[in-house]
């Protein structure tokens, strides 16, 4: 009976498989949390002056913003991976003459520079959204009473457009993580790279089950501590307008690398506070 | 409650078999070819050149598209080429989206654990090639302690280095292309590949970056003797057919004529039955 | 480098690229159906009495949510194989049934896209007022005719946006769909860009293509979306 009960695991988990390439899965898996870290913290510093110009008066910053944006939304993230890693061989004579070679030498880095240039644009429209739905007269009071720039934006506009960006952000670093796979085809040996080096080794399809497993636990535990910090940055709200965002908000907002042109922000109209 | 019940009973049963029923017929969309073989279809990975390769107008061409077209005029049988990627083209075999794989896989112990192969109908020397401006010709493992070296994956090149250049930096790419691209582009040193491939590479569109530096002796565990076609295990019938008609377009010419064709030198190789 | 030759000149890869988009179209509007169709019955049955058909619901979409697209593509096109192939063996055929490679894809894409749109099919029932179906049903409505008539167009306009936004994903997915071989828009760009040496030139083009069908998508949806909103504030 413990045989049965051996070989039936044995099906479920391939052991052998597991203790030769196991710890490459543990590599592949600390290249990609270093990958998304890096491009998603980078992305949201880019973030926010595309935001600002996006929202500028200036026909030409609010225009170039515009392109940039429908750009990298608007276009597959593998196709800019190919374009960045492929297009930086092509110029190398270019890249070399303006210091730049060693940065797109190593696919480590190339992935990070076309990730982080793609979730800027998200990010970008999540901020762009939350800071709309701060309602104008806001700005107008806390003018009123004085407060200056800086000081109205700090502790006036910020606060609230926080909690509204809080979930949208937390989908796309959800949205990240599941994109981060795609390294694995500019060799980067992250978690999907290093699966697909097994498959080939072995031809298990199960490697794919484990690796997908893994993702799973990585993306609930995010959304689990998301779902912390949102409560408890949302505290002081009312508690039907915390359901309103939990049970509408749940994604409709951002699902993952969603498009959606023109009229989208940082929440869909559901989403917003009472 | 009430909606959902209502719901439940209609619409729910109607999706679910409507679903159900496209499932299967999307299944049997291309019954496979029954024992008595009328059409072969052929897998090769269309990415290596000159053996094969897409054209621009999407037609798959090359020696391999030429010979394998001969064998089946021979075998007086139909036969088509599917493109399929070479990290999965062994499990494609084994699902059974084709019934031969004709894309220059080299005759390996490992493989043969999952396949079957033909008789050897080629064997083309293996080379290492790097940039025009490096004029050393030392390409042992001490001497290639840290380079890069790039090649495809799931390869007879990719387990040499596995097994001789722990030391140096190697890089797997789904395709032979792509290293090659990396070496015209100056991000790897070297590149391990197949001579007629490489030099292929090199003449069309190396633009003088690149140079075939020294040939690998073919180490017999890793390397295996040859190219052979792969087919699933049961299908001895199908493996005897080529094997007769390999031997027949030996005797009458048309290899060598179809040969002449892509090369200027002898790809034969010993003849090994299988 | 004449870029124009490339593309279009004899020999040219224009060719190719445009049998490529017009796969990935092909691949984006034949899931549709599939997609959103199971997506909406997967929503129906999420909201289910049954605590185990609810429960097996929420737990496809947690999975398929929380995985890469392109793994899910993986294992529903390999593990499909392996399934048909079982199925094969033990219904006794003699040789595999084989599965075209672009229905392959329509099926991993629809699970995915299925995943997506039931949380969007959720909130939009969700939201349909309760009284909706108890005034259909006191009309005598059969459900089938309160489903449709009723229920369909107010679940279609609340979902349009949110649906709206798995479309454009569903758009960009095909490309993952190049690595597995099927020649759509992504994989005619490498293959050209790999023959010529010129990738930034293909994959620009092929960018651009996108970014088209992009910019068109908006424009049709922003159009359903007024059209749906008649007579709405």
């Amino acid at each position: 009976m413990w045989q049965t009960l051996q070989d039936n695991a044995a099906t479920l988990f391939n052991f052998e498989m597991m203790g030769r390439y196991g710890w490459r899965l543990v590599d592949g898996l600390w290249i990609t949390i270093q990958v998304v870290a890096i491009s998603v913290s980078l992305g949201f510093l880019l973030a926010y002056p595309i935001c600002l110009a996006r929202m500028s008066r200036s026909k030409i910053l609010s225009g170039a913003a515009l392109c940039y944006v429908t750009f990298f939304r608007g276009t597959p993230l593998l196709c800019q991976l190919y374009l960045v890693y492929y297009g930086a061989g092509e110029i190398r004579a270019f890249l070399t003459d303006i210091g730049l070679w060693w940065l797109f030498r190593e696919s480590y880095f190339c992935c990070i520079f076309a990730f982080t240039l793609n979730t800027a644009a998200y990010q970008s429209e999540i901020m762009r959204g939350a800071l709309a739905s701060v309602p104008r007269g806001q700005t107008e009071a806390a003018a009123s009473l004085g407060l200056s720039k800086y000081r109205i934006a700090r502790h006036v506009v910020w606060p609230q457009a926080f909690i509204v960006a809080l979930r949208p952000f937390g989908n796309e670093l959800i949205a990240m993580i599941k994109s981060s796979a795609l390294a694995a085809f500019v060799t980067l040996l992250d978690l999907m790279g290093q699966t697909r080096f097994i498959f080939a080794r072995t031809f298990d399809f199960l490697i794919y089950v484990y690796a997908a497993i893994i993702y799973l636990v990585i993306v609930e535990a995010i959304r689990r501590v998301w779902g912390l910090i949102e409560r408890s940055c949302s505290r002081h709200l009312v508690i039907a307008t915390r359901e309103t965002q939990e049970s509408r908000g749940q994604d409709e907002s951002r699902i993952s690398r969603a498009g959606g042109h023109g009229l989208s922000h940082g929440g869909s109209p559901q989403s917003q506070r009472a | 409650m009430k909606k959902a019940r209502l719901l439940q009973n209609d619409a729910v049963l109607k999706t679910t078999t409507l679903l159900a029923a496209l499932g299967f017929a999307a299944c049997l969309a291309a019954p496979a070819s029954a024992k008595e073989w009328k059409t072969v279809r052929f897998g090769t990975d269309a990415t290596y050149a000159p053996f094969e390769s897409v054209d621009p107008s999407g037609k798959i061409v090359g020696f391999e598209v030429d010979y394998g077209m001969a064998l089946c005029e021979r075998m007086k049988v139909t036969c088509t080429f599917q493109n399929q990627d070479w990290d999965g083209i062994i499990p494609a075999l084994l699902a059974g989206k084709f019934d031969v794989i004709f894309s220059s896989m080299n005759i390996t112990e490992e493989r043969k654990k999952k396949v079957m192969f033909s008789d050897m109908y080629y064997a083309t020397p293996i080379v290492f090639a790097g940039q025009a401006s490096n004029k050393s010709d030392d390409v042992s493992p001490a001497a290639l302690k840290g380079k890069t070296i790039g090649t495809q994956s799931s390869t007879i090149h990719a387990n040499f280095l596995e097994a001789f250049y722990k030391d140096s930096n190697i890089k797997l790419y789904p395709t032979q292309d792509e290293p090659n691209l990396d070496l015209a582009s100056g991000r790897i040193d070297y590149v391990v590949g197949d001579g007629l491939v490489e030099a292929d590479f090199f003449e069309k569109k190396g633009n003088g970056c690149c140079r075939v530096i020294s040939e690998i002796k073919r180490v017999p565990g890793i390397h295996g003797p040859g190219v052979g076609a792969a087919f699933r295990p049961d299908d001895t019938d199908l493996r005897d057919m080529f094997n007769k008609a390999i031997g027949e377009l030996d005797a009458d010419g048309t290899y060598k004529k179809i040969e002449a064709k892509y090369f200027k030198q002898d790809i034969r190789g010993k003849q090994l039955v299988n | 480098m004449n870029w124009f030759s490339l593309l279009f000149g004899p020999g040219g890869w224009s060719g190719l690229l445009l049998e490529g988009a017009g796969v990935t179209i092909a691949l984006a509007v034949v899931t549709v159906p599939f997609g959103f169709g199971a997506g909406l019955a997967l929503a129906v049955l999420k909201l289910a009495p049954n605590k185990v058909v609810r429960a097996f619901c929420e737990a496809y979409t947690t999975f398929f949510r929380g995985i890469p697209d392109l793994l899910s593509l993986f294992i529903v096109y390999f593990g499909l194989q392996a399934l048909i192939d079982r199925l094969g063996h033990a219904l006794g055929l003699a040789n595999p049934i084989e599965l075209n490679a672009f229905v392959a894809g329509v099926i991993a894409l629809s699970v995915v896209v299925a995943a997506y749109s039931s949380e969007v099919w959720v909130a939009a029932l969700k939201s349909v007022p309760r009284g909706q179906h108890e005034a259909a049903q006191a009309l005598g409505l059969t459900p089938k005719q309160a489903f449709m008539l009723v229920l369909m167009p107010q679940l279609f306009r609340i979902a349009l946006p949110g649906l709206g936004n798995i479309w454009t994903i569903l758009l960009k997915d095909t490309s993952l769909i190049s690595t597995l071989a099927v020649m759509d828009l992504l994989r005619a760009a490498s293959e050209a860009g790999r023959n010529t040496t010129q990738s930034i030139l293909f994959y620009s083009v092929a960018a651009a293509v996108y970014l088209v069908f992009s910019i068109i998508s908006g424009m049709v949806q922003a159009g359903l979306e007024r059209r749906v909103n008649r007579g709405f504030a």
